[in-house]
């Protein structure tokens, strides 16, 4: 973090110098102009009168000054974007040691147990336990990877999913309860409310995948007892699914930062620092890949967060039309 | 340092991961430590000012205080606990960090649970011999240097400075085997538990340190004095 400051300051410092340094040769350069002109003027007046004294073309003086400006100006587009640059190296710096993290974490416990396992007489029970544990540790390295290159895939805008036609309500009410199981949540943890029994079309990893990120953040920012809350409505023309919880919300200015790739808040307040930066990036992403939207509200820090998702309405005539193959999925 | 340690040493673990935190504190129980767990740096913090421990496990990424900050804490309060650093960072930078702040000992994730073990017990016996070697003698001075092996506060003629656990331990091994050579790898062995062939430079850096401490002229040193391929003597 400090190496990042002074590095930014340095390359300000320089830049604000180099501009200077330009400056102060085009004001010499005028400067040198106007005076020579008026002594060329003078000396020539008197040396012969007679002679009609043109004006020297300003065209070069005029020109001069335009190159000038014109480096000037794309000095400060090379400075602006390796700045973006380095911010971006730095998230990225941020994330490789996030990602390190998250993927010893699961790696230590499943090895731990499985030594553990060797070298000692654990009785019966406890040795059910412990795969238990090792397994919830693999399905959480498999998660981490899949997020991985789920973003390779969408860096490279290639959306290839099985597509399916699933009725919002029951689907996504399902989902969420495996995420919850997956988290070990109680189910009376999440509450559901209204109805949609529009149908979307899904890929339902990917959407199970958005749900897993918005339960595992809504666990991670919490502090007290967590209460989850899912909404569904439908119209016609779009489907909403609101899901908010209790948890710490999100502080204003972090709001429109909040989706963007590795960006992480970091509070004080904030009982659990894990994570890669990643999850809501890749919800936004599949989100938009099922031409939906995805927006954030948090009344500000400590009154919970709410996320809502819009999904086009999926209409069978279209399928028709289209001569989409795909089946119609009714959970 | 052979002597054998107290019945049940207490061990405040601090891992934020449940899952790895739950492993240790089983096998620590198997091991015969009783076990404490904080899951977070509040919880560390309060816990070890309202208990007493043998030695501490600590995480580095944590909750509230991470964990350099609740070691510089626990320094505060007790210059000689014994602190194991646990984590997943790899960077020469934590662990110099670490060290600097007062860890006696660092591992990095994924560990090896026989590793760690015998590296709590190595912390734990040395430990007890530093208390024991302190309790018949806590004052000890040479040229215009005296060290306080109780509280490891020193004074070197011209200021007061504060020694952390690793430094005293040396210094003590050292004025322990006064006027006779102890080698690099006695001092790896016996001070860090550490397999001797992977760090010696280690010692010298911590040599080095003493040397700035206690000398009058660090490069020419009076008291800790190296013997040329064997290790240290010290004289007085």
């Amino acid at each position: 973090m400090i190496r990042r400051r002074h590095s930014f300051a340095y390359n300000l410092i320089i830049f604000v110098l180099a501009q200077l340094v330009w400056l102060a040769v085009l004001l010499l350069w005028i400067y040198w102009y106007v005076k020579n002109n008026i002594i060329f003027e003078q000396v020539g007046e008197n040396i012969s009168p007679q002679i009609v004294y043109d004006t020297p073309s300003v065209f070069p003086f005029v020109g001069g000054i335009v190159l000038l400006v014109g480096l000037s100006f794309s000095l400060v587009l090379i400075f602006r974007h390796l700045n973006i640059q380095m911010k971006l190296t730095a998230l990225y710096d941020n994330f490789i040691a996030n990602v390190t993290h998250e993927l010893k974490s699961p790696l230590s416990s499943i090895q731990l147990y499985l030594e553990t396992l060797n070298s000692r007489d654990v009785p019966e029970e406890k040795r059910k336990e412990f795969y238990g544990v090792m397994m919830r540790d693999a399905e959480r390295l498999k998660n981490l990877i899949n997020s991985i290159l789920e973003i390779a895939v969408m860096d490279k805008k290639k959306f290839n999913k099985e597509l399916e036609v699933y009725k919002v309500d029951e689907t996504i009410k399902k989902i969420v309860l495996e995420s919850a199981e997956q988290f070990q949540l109680n189910e009376n943890i999440i509450k559901f409310s209204g109805d949609a029994g529009c149908d979307v079309l899904l890929d339902r990893n990917s959407i199970k995948t958005v749900f897993d990120n918005l339960v595992d953040n809504s666990i991670k920012y919490s502090v007290l007892p967590l209460e989850i809350e899912i909404k569904f409505r439908c119209n016609s023309k779009k489907a909403e699914i609101e899901f908010s919880d209790n948890g710490i919300g999100i502080p204003h200015e972090e709001i429109k930062k909040i989706f963007q790739k590795f960006h992480r808040i970091y509070d004080k307040d904030i009982p659990n620092v894990k994570g890669t930066g990643l999850g809501l990036y890749v919800v936004k992403e599949i989100i938009k890949n099922h031409k939906g939207k995805i927006f954030a509200f948090s009344e500000g820090k400590g009154k919970g967060s709410r996320f809502k998702i819009e999904l086009p309405i999926y209409i069978e005539k279209k399928k028709f039309l289209k001569g989409n193959k795909k089946g119609f999925k009714n959970e | 340092m052979n002597e054998t340690q107290t019945d049940n040493p207490k061990i405040l673990l601090v891992e934020d991961e449940e899952n790895l935190a739950r492993g240790l504190e089983y096998n620590l129980s198997e091991e015969g430590y009783k076990v404490s767990l904080a899951k977070d740096g509040r919880e560390a913090i309060k816990l070890f000012d309202e208990n007493e421990f043998d030695l501490i496990v600590l995480d580095i990424m944590l909750p509230y205080f991470n964990g350099f900050e609740i070691a510089k804490h626990i320094r505060n309060k007790h210059p000689q606990m014994p602190i194991l650093m646990l984590t997943a960072r790899t960077q020469i930078e934590d662990k110099v960090k670490g060290l600097e702040i007062g860890a006696d000992d660092y591992l990095t994730k994924p560990f090896h649970l026989k590793e760690l073990l015998l590296r709590i017990k190595g912390m734990l016996k040395r430990k007890h011999w530093y208390q024991k070697v302190v309790i018949e003698n806590p004052i000890y001075k040479f040229g215009n240097n005296e060290i306080n092996f109780e509280n490891l506060k020193c004074n070197n003629g011209k200021k007061e400075f504060q020694l952390t656990s690793y430094e005293a331990m040396i210094i003590k091994y050292l004025i322990e085997n006064k006027d006779k050579v102890v080698t690099r790898k006695e001092l790896l062995e016996n001070v860090w538990n550490m397999n001797p062939e992977v760090e010696t430079r280690t010692v010298d850096n911590f040599i080095v340190r003493l040397r700035k401490y206690f000398e009058d002229d660090p490069s020419n040193p009076k008291f800790i004095v190296s013997v040329r391929s064997a290790g240290y003597i010290f004289q007085s």
